[in-house]
């Protein structure tokens, strides 16, 4: 299922499963990323805090290559290794980097199609043919995403008929539907309601057995909530990083304390 | 309450309304420039439909006409005469087909032959006019000026045997003594050379050689044709009586017309004097009603001979018929053949229904208003400025409107619709800044422009690859006309391709990026991305780019009128798809060529301003559709 693991590596028995090294990143001529080191542990969910406009979408974009559609953007300087593998090495083929690191967007995006489609899509990309196996996973997608109960009997039906918190439920469905290993979530619960909101989180706490999260979030009581371990940017830099725990009682930076109890941000 | 309140409110408060403000000022200028469109399109439908209802009538007055004046009658005589005319031609192609098909290697040779020597003569020919029609050489006996011609001459000579037109069927030899022969030609000389001469006797003997076996086939061809000499003669005589009823009938009108103009004017009159002298007009201008029974009655006690007629035309050329070859070697011969076979049953069938129709024919059926619509909807014939009768039916013209249209569409579609998609998913931002405004540009060409090159290169070229060999297969090919369906139909899909295409863009450009970012961020590749969501998601709008392009084809006129042929005829099906290699008229460019030599307000006038309405009708539903299929991409 995962190709990337397929090359057999050292790293693969360890427990680091995105490895950022020394990452900084252009768009055109200006430094959106200054020298970023960051380890993502496997199973772990890991948290992105800092104020509008400091990188962390950047830098969530690199990790599953998304940025290479923008012209004109690239990595200037350091490395990202995935499950042992440096994702820009130039035999590494996209496409099967990003079936292993999914990406759930900041706004909810489902496809016009039907919400079964929707789930299925990813398979049906990947050549899978057989009704069963489709039914299966949309099924399981659904149930691990909390959206089953709510849209069993209306699956034929049009996505963009759902709520606004039903819509983001999907797309996180429609990413954990084909078994990535790492899963990408930008500020997703951003345009959802306290239950909504609710839902997502408990979600992201009964998949991180099986998946490992990295979360952009402008709500610091959710990334106290939620994560086990939080990176504080600021200005295209990686400022802090630690255990959430920890992070959110004793900051070691001024600046981290400063914009985790409200001071600017 | 509020009104109350309002009373209450001094004048001169600071919330009172200033008169006749700036900002209205502006809104008014405004409405008003949306509002005057609005009332030119409504002038222009009034007007459309004011000149045009009137056609119905009219018209309905014209078939009335045709039948109590018995042309009608006559028509169905005339109309198996027609056929059985267009048999005999059949018949004799296919004659004329199998004698110089099997002559053809001699008419190869004759004219490539006649063809040197022509360009020879065309090339040569002012400076021999010169030698041949110069009086002052003749009469000063001038020898310098008459050497300096002749010298001139000779150089011309030379120019134009340098590079003598190509002969693949001379021999070497031949060719060789040809130009020799030209070019010892004296500049008086008149005859053919003498291997033009020759071969011309060649080919003449050929002919001879092959129709000597054909001899019973001509015959044949000679009885077919002269079966039809009777009801002929009839026909003709018929003809004379009935055109002269109904020009009297047709003066009649004219006169009543006048008559119902003069009276209206007299009741309007204010002076006595005045208006007795504009009813004496009138009364004057009452015409004495045309004597129709006379001829009419006449015309009816030649049913029995028409019947009779109509009997022996069908044995003597059944027999005739049955006596032609089964078949003939000359492939263009057995096509022409087999047409006429396919042709005759129907021919039979009419033959028999005549006499029927002949006895059951009444002058005196009333011509409703219903006949005048169903013959303009279902017509297949639209005969203008004929002496017989008018007809107009917009069936040949809708059709051919309608067959270019697939063809351009069946182009344009694929083409631009894939171009845009290129541009839009594929192209690197380099191609796509290049090809964008190229295929765009293509808008600028002005139809006519397109249309002198339709006609110039594109319908040659087109022609001259329908006569390769290796092109045969093709239907319809070799084609007859340069300028037919096909051709209008390329040039008119090169016409909408810039229109489809910048449309399908738009609509694909307008598919939220964020369908790609997600298809993309599942593991999707580009191509998928492109195919599974992308473009079924601007679904709509392509279709909506579709049908206005389709608005565009059926409307556009220049091109058509200077490319499509403009044959009046709805295309002959028999060939299959052979027949969009026929010329053909359309909607738009029957308008454009018959309404500047229309007499105003005549019938036929009328009837262009309906096909006007149908055009109108036709566009704006089809631009509706496309409407409703935009409305719903942006939902
Ligand atoms: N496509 C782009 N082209 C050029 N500059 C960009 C682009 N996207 C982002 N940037 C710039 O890069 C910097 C980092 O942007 P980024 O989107 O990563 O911030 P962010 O931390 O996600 O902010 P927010 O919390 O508001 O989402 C910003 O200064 C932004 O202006
Ligand atoms: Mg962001």
């Amino acid at each position: 299922m995962n190709d990337l693991q397929e090359i057999p590596t050292a790293s693969k028995t360890s427990t680091t499963s995105v490895d950022i090294r020394n990452v900084s990143f252009n768009y055109g001529n200006t430094q959106a990323l200054k020298d970023i080191t960051l380890d993502v542990r496997r199973n772990e969910v890991t948290a992105f805090i800092g104020p509008s406009g400091c990188g962390k979408s950047t830098l969530l974009r690199c990790i599953n290559r998304m940025n290479d559609e923008i012209v004109g953007t690239r990595i200037t300087h350091g490395e990202i290794v995935v499950d042992g593998i440096n994702i820009h090495d130039p035999s590494v083929d996209v496409v099967k980097l990003r079936r292993d690191v999914g990406m759930v967007f900041q706004k909810s995006n489902p496809f016009p199609s039907s919400i079964y489609e929707n789930v299925a899509y990813g398979l049906r990309m990947r050549g899978e043919r057989d009704k069963a196996v489709l039914d299966q996973s949309v099924h399981e997608s659904l149930q691990a995403a909390a959206l089953w109960d709510e849209v069993k009997d209306r699956l034929n039906e049009s996505a963009l008929g759902l709520s606004g918190g039903q819509q983001q439920r999907l797309c996180i469905a429609r990413t954990i539907a084909v078994k990535p290993t790492v899963v990408l979530m930008d500020e997703p619960c951003s345009a959802l309601d306290p239950i909504a909101t609710a839902k997502v989180e408990d979600l992201i706490w009964t998949l991180k057995n099986d998946y490992t999260f990295i979360i952009v979030t402008h709500n610091m009581q959710q990334a106290a909530r939620v994560s086990d371990k939080t990176a504080f940017f600021y200005m295209g830099g990686l400022i802090e990083f630690g255990e959430t725990k920890r992070m959110f009682s004793s900051p070691s930076v001024k600046k981290t304390e400063e914009y985790i109890t409200g001071r600017f941000g | 309450m509020a009104s109350e309140k309002s009373s209450n409110a001094k004048t001169g408060h600071k919330f009172q309304r200033s008169g006749f403000s700036y900002e209205q000022l502006i809104r008014f200028f405004f409405a008003s420039n949306a509002g005057l469109s609005i009332v030119i399109l409504t002038l222009i439908i009034a007007f459309l439909l004011k000149e045009g209802l009137g056609f119905f009538p009219g018209y309905r007055r014209d078939l009335e006409t045709y039948r109590i004046a018995g042309l009608e009658f006559v028509d169905i005589s005339r109309n198996n005469l027609t056929a059985h005319e267009q048999l005999t031609s059949l018949l004799n192609r296919a004659y004329y087909a199998e004698v110089n098909g099997k002559s053809s290697r001699e008419l190869k040779r004759t004219e490539e032959a006649s063809a040197l020597y022509n360009a020879f003569t065309d090339q040569v020919g002012p400076t021999r006019d010169l030698i041949l029609n110069n009086p002052q050489a003749e009469t000063d006996g001038n020898a310098g000026m008459k050497a300096a011609l002749l010298n001139n001459y000779e150089k011309q000579r030379e120019k134009a045997l340098q590079k003598p037109l190509s002969t693949p069927h001379l021999t070497n030899e031949e060719r060789q003594q040809l130009i020799e022969s030209l070019r010892a030609r004296p500049p008086e000389a008149t005859d053919d050379p003498p291997l033009v001469a020759a071969l011309a006797q060649e080919f003449v003997a050929a002919q001879q050689k092959h129709a000597a076996p054909l001899q019973e086939f001509r015959t044949v061809i000679d009885d077919f044709e002269s079966a039809g000499f009777d009801l002929g003669s009839i026909v003709m005589e018929m003809t004379e009586s009935v055109t002269v009823t109904k020009e009297q009938l047709q003066t009649a009108d004219i006169l009543e017309k006048d008559r119902k103009t003069l009276l209206a004017a007299a009741s309007g009159e204010k002076d006595p004097v005045e208006r007795e002298r504009l009813l004496a007009d009138a009364h004057a201008a009452l015409a004495d009603k045309p004597d129709v029974e006379t001829p009419m009655q006449a015309l009816l006690e030649r049913k029995p001979e028409c019947v009779r007629l109509h009997e022996e035309l069908k044995t003597a050329s059944s027999a005739a018929f049955d006596k032609i070859p089964q078949s003939l070697t000359e492939s263009d011969a057995k096509r022409i053949l087999s047409a006429a076979r396919k042709a005759w049953p129907v021919f039979i069938t009419d033959l028999d229904m005549a006499p029927g129709k002949i006895n059951a024919w009444k002058h005196t059926d009333p011509v409703p208003l219903s006949d005048a619509f169903m013959s303009f909807l279902t017509g297949k014939k639209w005969v203008t400025g004929g002496e017989w009768q008018d007809f107009y039916g917009i069936l040949p013209l809708a059709i051919g409107s309608l067959m270019i249209a697939m063809i351009a569409l069946s182009i344009a579609i694929p083409v631009s619709i894939s171009a845009a998609i290129y541009v839009n998913h594929f192209a690197k931002p380099r191609e796509q800044a290049l090809v964008k405004p190229i295929i765009e540009f293509i808008q600028a060409i002005p139809s006519v422009v397109l249309g002198f090159v339709g006609i110039l290169v594109f319908g040659t070229i087109l022609r001259e690859i329908s006569v390769m060999d290796a092109f045969q297969w093709v239907p319809g090919f070799p084609i007859e006309e340069r300028l037919n369906i096909f051709t209008a139909g390329c040039l008119l899909a090169l016409m909408s391709i810039p229109t489809i295409f910048s449309l399908a863009e738009d609509a694909l450009n307008n598919v939220p990026s964020a369908y790609a970012e997600a298809s993309e961020a599942l593991g999707a590749s580009h191509v998928q991305t492109a195919f599974r969501v992308m473009i079924p998601a601007s679904f709509s709008g392509i279709l909506a780019a579709i049908l206005l392009g389709f608005g565009r084809v059926i409307g556009e006129t220049m091109v058509v009128l200077l490319v499509a042929g403009n044959r009046i005829k709805i295309p002959d099906f028999s060939e299959g798809l052979g027949a969009f290699f026929q010329p053909s008229h359309t909607l738009t460019g029957i308008i454009a060529q018959e309404l500047g030599e229309v007499p105003l307000g005549s019938v036929h006038y009328r009837a262009l301003f309906v096909v006007g309405i149908v055009l109108f009708a036709v566009v704006l539903g089809i631009n509706a559709t496309a409407h409703h299929f935009v409305n719903r991409a942006k939902k």
